[in-house]
């Protein structure tokens, strides 16, 4: 099991804006300001905007919102500061996720998974792959990625490197001269419908399973890339997840990122380093409902006295809250060791993503009991916080996913004191 | 068996690979530039090697490296000779890095060189491909 650092607060927290270190009472204060930005972003333009979003049809997408976003340096929290990003790493991208999702845990989502779709880059080490793609995400116009592993037969099976060699990939990579030729279909790809560039996982022709996958960038703008219908979500619905299909995609060598066979190594690394920042959206839907709650228990006289005099909601408000502040801090520390470790910790990483997915659905369950009918009924916006905490519990890693993975990591001998 | 049979003989092809990239003024200068340092912690056999811009030291690293791989050396054997890629060795734990991951970001692709060079310096030295 990796050793629980104690002090991993106090250890090197060298993000790029600054050196200062991350303590169990404080961020950073490059990452004070990101929250501070992102905060007064998200209740001053996102929050009015936030029932079109949630009842648009499935297929609309608010490019404008994006767009004042992307202004903020929303998608490029990542990208090191050389190639045109803010360098924040993974910490700040967490913290930038929590405020957005508490307000709105599918527009968090849209900068999230152009986040994981930007990952496989930054972790290949190819500098010419990242020299090529990544200051394409600083200009003045909002760039999206997307990251597209799914498919109809395989999800799961390549996040579990036992269960790797049971994924049979459905799309295909065959060298042809200096070109690989795509063909195959991805499904529910976050931003499937909006992305620029996709990361695209295929299995070289000839070898099935996870030993054969590949990624690959790819513009999806180029010829055969087709974009599929928007899946109608429960929730989430400000991100649009279709499926991408992909038709004699002819994609150049130099966009295939870390080798023939590599997909399945750069997808187990993505997914543990993306695990802290989808811990955060949880955490912010959970946070989101706690403070509508809060709300409405201070509002709200019954038997003489506000709700959150009643003894009985007092316990169940301290809950709530205690449940949310345990969950932040669960994820800031993952974020942590993602920024400071590398491959990142499958232990920490999972662990926070489990616990705040289980308690987002928890603090908006107990919020939508706490405000009685109202909590059921759209026009307060209860029930929109327990249908995104059911979403985020399937994403990046299900419980029954993020369970192996985290016993798994009880199990292995650590190697002291590194 | 062991790529590497002798303390010694690993000793003296990593440092000697790092040696010859010090003397690339680009590579050195962006260490410099961007404040890197590298503690790399060998094992089967052990040693640790750290290189700044200012040359390779053995078993003499300061507390302070702005990064810290550890691998073992038939991993980094594997490694330097491109049988076996970063990403691979990272997921797989065969590579594991303590310090900045912006910090990795920036130094992975400064090491390109050394794949290019490592074969040559390792046949020289009597190290099986």
């Amino acid at each position: 099991m990796t050793a629980v650092d104690v002090h991993a607060f106090a250890d090197t927290s060298l993000t790029e804006p600054t050196l200062t270190e991350p303590t169990f009472t404080s961020l950073p204060a490059h990452a004070e300001e990101l929250r501070r930005l992102v905060r007064e972003f998200a209740q001053t333009r996102l929050r009015p905007a936030v029932r079109r979003l949630d009842e648009a049809d499935a297929a609309d997408f608010d490019w404008e919102l994006v767009t004042e976003a992307h202004q903020l340096g929303l998608t490029r929290l990542v990208i090191p500061r050389h190639l045109g990003g803010l360098g924040y790493g993974e910490l700040g991208v967490a913290v930038a996720l929590e405020e957005l999702a508490a307000v709105d845990a599918g527009f968090a989502l849209i900068f999230g998974a152009t986040m994981l779709g930007q990952a496989p880059l930054l972790l290949s080490g190819d500098a010419g792959v990242q020299a090529r793609f990544l200051p394409l995400f600083a200009g003045d116009d909002p760039v999206l990625a997307c990251n597209a592993i799914t498919e109809e037969r395989a999800g799961c099976d390549l996040l579990i490197p036992e269960a790797a060699e049971h994924a049979i990939g459905v799309t295909r990579a065959r060298r042809e001269g200096d070109h690989y030729v795509v063909d195959g279909a991805k499904m529910f790809i976050t931003n499937g419908k909006v992305a620029h560039y996709g990361t695209v996982f295929a299995n070289l022709e000839g070898h099935p399973g996870a030993s054969g996958l590949t990624c690959f960038v790819i513009p999806l703008d180029a010829p055969g890339v087709t974009r599929g219908a928007v899946a109608d979500k429960m929730g989430y619905r400000a991100c649009l997840g279709t499926e991408l299909q992909f038709d004699g995609v002819r994609v150049p060598a130099e966009n295939m990122i870390g080798g023939e066979g590599g997909g399945v190594f750069i997808n187990i690394a993505q997914m543990n380093m993306a695990r802290a920042a989808v811990a955060a959206i949880a955490t912010g839907v959970a946070r989101g409902a706690l403070d509508l709650a809060i709300a409405w228990c201070d509002e709200r006289v019954q038997g003489g006295k506000r709700l959150r005099e009643h003894q009985f909601t007092a316990r169940k408000l301290a809950e709530m809250a205690a449940k949310v502040e345990a969950s932040r801090l669960m994820y800031l520390r993952a974020a942590h060791l993602a920024d400071t470790r590398v491959p990142a910790p499958v232990f920490e990483t999972a662990t926070a993503k489990l616990f705040a997915d289980r308690i987002a659905i928890e603090v908006a369950e107990e919020g939508m009991s706490l405000m009685g009918a109202r909590g059921y009924v759209r026009d307060w916006g209860m029930e929109k916080y327990l249908r995104e905490a059911l979403g985020s519990r399937i994403y990046e890693g299900t419980p029954e996913v993020l369970a192996l993975a985290v016993t798994d990591a009880i199990y292995t001998e650590d190697d002291g004191d590194f | 068996m062991s790529t590497y049979t002798t303390r010694e003989q690993a000793v003296a092809v990593f440092s000697h690979l790092f040696e010859i990239m010090l003397r690339d003024e680009t590579f050195t200068s962006t260490m410099r530039r961007d404040g890197l340092s590298v503690r790399f912690v060998h094992t089967a056999p052990e040693f640790e090697m750290y290189v700044d811009p200012d040359g390779v030291r053995i078993d003499d690293s300061p507390a302070t490296a702005a990064l810290a791989i550890k691998m073992s050396c038939d991993t980094a054997h594997a490694l330097w000779s491109g049988h076996l890629l970063m990403p691979v060795a990272v997921a797989m734990g065969r590579i594991r890095i303590k310090g900045s991951v912006a910090k990795v970001i920036e130094f992975a692709p400064l090491l390109q060189p050394a794949f290019d060079r490592y074969p040559a310096i390792a046949r020289e030295a009597g190290v099986a491909a």
